[in-house]
């Protein structure tokens, strides 16, 4: 049985092992016929920061937990995360003398949403962002003395985990998790199916062990058969914390078809979209699924987020300019929304990979950390040009019309506007492009962030298209859950929404 | 300069020390082989498709040093568990320690600052293909200009 295919299975179950009668979907299935193999009371898929944060809450409660992640690592995106934390009345605004409120992080939300985020959800985030907050102290997550200030937010209200990673708090979450006698947590097995009773409860799951994640298939949920099935009972419910689709090269393209198949992205190679269909298959609500963000300052010299990232985040774009290598001119505000900027810079790469080149001189890596420009050269995703001509001869742009750009983008900052594209200049600091050497680094946006998902309400229990009711034993949290952050997500507010419905996901079960 | 000779010291210790375990380890395996998988039989054709690592090959390790109790049948043979690494290679903490030398920028792949101890060996290490850097996911350029680690043996 081990290497059948899902297809085949309930065909097989039926005719075969008769544990399954024939269906089309698991909501057919005669679960009285299953045989689990194991029992608990709350099964959770996925390991990142809203699995762990339901897992410690269902278990402090006294349940049987198991969690459930299909690669060899814990945490997915959570653990390669920046550690930039947004909280709400938290101790450092008080210790720093910051005024915040819920209402402010809701409003400041909705800008970047541009208005279609669901208040809801919104504001239990942000009423609830202290408790979650202490949860993660609890285990044992340190964080940097001071807040950090984040672009769109009103005030400083973010905290960065003390090793400048996500992982900061997941591995402080996952030992404590592993202390406890009454959870469980399973690697390399990933869930396949959930299983219905006859009123359509969700009442456990067909997962396979000693699962093999293959990152060179095009579709690892469809096409990877390695893994043995086996059956979870789930006495209370079921928790998807699967992450996002931002790997899913199938399921992306649907939401978004100009989104080519060898884009790439921040995320892990397992961020596909299998689980979040199958709790489609089960009747959640789809809400705001072609809604993905892409972070404009990565790099296609390089995978992933990489040194490139951090460069443009602080250097380029603040302090310099992104133009098209075709022309040697501008082409957007560099200092806009993710959202509008993406936009911007895909209009030149779906032109025959004309990657755009982001360009500043040695005053702005002068004024950002040493490491960063460091870190970025060695690893030869940004170079260094003696003079603007090399630059340009580097990458092929017209000279003229570049130095004609860098002119008057000089002025454009000493006289503090940007008449062409609004770039907030007067807070570039009086940097200019004058002060050699030059660096440039070639652009490109990467799926980095997936809005959309399954509809919960405030318990963190997912919704029925048929009922308009909670699906009996299913609850969801994190970013497989979709409408929290409307069009655009802010930095900083992924973590507190997975840890605050991951709670209270476990609190509810 | 400080570095390579302790890395060539190490290298050389590390030499001494696989002796040591082969020995002990053959003695192992013989008793292995005459208890519960006696009948195992592995066709020259079976050991030139998984072949072995250098590294392992030259300690003479047959199929059932690392594929213990999983049957007589060979083709049915599963990767075994990290404990089965372990038993020789002690701890990652233990191999993280070890080598510290190699963790330029401080990317120390058996305790990094993401996973800690927690990367199953087989993540990068693969005893019948050549290996792989999980790093290299988000960090292919650090590793392929040489300031990280080298490849992955
Ligand atoms: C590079 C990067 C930096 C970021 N920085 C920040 C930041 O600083 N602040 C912030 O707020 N947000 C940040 N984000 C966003 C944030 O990290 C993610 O939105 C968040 O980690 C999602 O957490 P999660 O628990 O929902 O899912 P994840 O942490 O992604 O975990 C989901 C897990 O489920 C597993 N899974 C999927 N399908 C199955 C299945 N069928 N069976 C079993 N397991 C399955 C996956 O393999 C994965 O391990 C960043 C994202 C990236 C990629």
């Amino acid at each position: 049985m081990a290497n059948v295919s899902r297809r085949n299975f309930f065909k097989i179950g039926a005719v075969g092992a008769g544990m399954i009668a024939l269906g089309s979907t698991a909501a057919n299935a005669d679960t009285k016929k299953v045989k689990y193999d194991e029992e608990y009371d709350v099964v959770i898929i996925g390991s990142g920061f809203a699995a762990l944060s339901a897992a410690i809450t269902s278990a402090e409660k006294g349940n049987k937990v198991v969690i459930v992640e299909k690669m060899g690592r814990i945490g997915g995106n959570s653990v390669i995360n920046g550690g930039l934390l947004a909280v709400v009345h938290s101790p450092k605004q008080k210790a720093e003398g910051v005024q915040d409120s819920v209402e402010l992080y809701m409003k400041d939300s909705m800008k970047a949403g541009r208005n279609i985020n669901h208040p809801e959800l919104l504001k239990v985030i942000a009423t609830r962002s202290n408790d979650a907050l202490n949860l993660v102290q609890k285990c044992g997550a340190k964080f940097y003395d001071k807040l950090s200030h984040l672009g769109g937010h009103s005030v400083p209200r973010t905290y960065l985990s003390a090793n400048g990673s996500g992982s900061g708090i997941v591995i402080p979450m996952f030992n404590y998790l592993k202390k406890m006698p009454n959870v469980t947590i399973k690697r390399r097995t990933k869930f396949e199916e959930f299983i219905l009773d006859d009123t359509g409860s969700v009442v456990g799951i067909l997962a396979k062990e000693k699962y093999r994640f293959d990152s060179k298939l095009k579709d690892d949920d469809r096409e990877n058969k390695t893994g043995k099935e086996k059956y979870y009972k789930a006495k209370k419910g079921v928790v998807m914390a699967s992450g996002g689709f931002s790997r899913d090269i199938f399921y992306r393209k649907q939401q978004d078809p100009r989104i080519s198949d060898d884009a790439d992205s921040t995320n892990q190679p397992g961020a596909t979209a299998g689980a979040l269909l199958k709790a489609f298959e089960v009747g959640a609500v789809p809400v705001h699924v072609s809604w993905i963000q892409f972070g404009p300052w990565a790099c296609p010299d390089e995978k992933g987020f990489g040194a490139a990232s951090n460069f443009n985040i602080n250097a380029t774009f603040r302090y310099g300019i992104s133009v098209n290598a075709k022309t040697g001119k501008r082409y957007m505000n560099e200092l806009a929304d993710r959202r509008t900027r993406a936009t911007a810079m895909f209009k030149l790469v779906n032109d025959n990979k004309n990657y755009p080149i982001n360009i500043c001189d040695q005053t702005a890596v002068d004024n950002i950390i040493p490491e960063l420009a460091e870190k970025a050269l060695k690893a030869g995703v940004v170079k260094k040009y003696n003079t603007i001509e090399d630059l340009a001869a580097a990458y092929g742009i017209p000279l003229k019309e570049l130095k004609e750009t860098i002119k008057q983008y000089n002025n454009y900052v000493k006289a503090g506007k940007d008449p062409d594209f609004g770039k907030p200049v007067d807070k570039a600091d009086g940097v200019q492009i004058a002060k050699a050497p030059f660096y440039g680094t070639k652009g490109v946006p990467k799926l980095h962030h997936t809005m959309g998902g399954l509809k919960i309400n405030t318990k963190a229990q997912v919704i029925s298209t048929k009922t308009k009711e909670p699906i009996p034993g299913l609850y969801a949290a994190g970013e497989i859950t979709g409408g929290t952050h409307g069009a655009s997500r802010l930095g900083s507010c992924s973590i507190p929404d997975c840890l605050v419905f991951g709670m209270i996901a476990g609190e509810n079960i | 300069m400080k570095t390579k000779v302790k890395a060539t010291f190490l290298f050389c210790f590390f030499l001494l020390l696989s002796c040591l375990y082969a020995n002990s380890q053959q003695e192992e395996s013989t008793t292995l082989s005459s208890n519960s998988d006696a009948k195992i039989k592995v066709t020259p054709e079976q050991k030139e498709k998984y072949h072995l690592k250098p590294v392992h090959a030259q300690l003479y390790f047959d199929c059932i040093f690392c594929h213990e109790g999983q049957g007589n049948n060979p083709e049915n043979f599963e990767a075994p568990d990290e404990e089965v690494c372990l038993a020789c290679h002690k701890s990652k903490l233990y191999l993280a320690k070890r080598l510290e030398f190699m963790d330029t920028l401080k990317a120390n792949p058996h305790n990094s600052v993401h996973d800690g101890p927690n990367l199953y060996c087989d993540e990068c290490h693969r005893e019948h293909e050549p290996s792989v850097n999980m790093c290299s996911e988000c960090h292919l350029k650090e590793i392929k200009n040489n300031i990280w680690m080298k490849a992955t043996p």
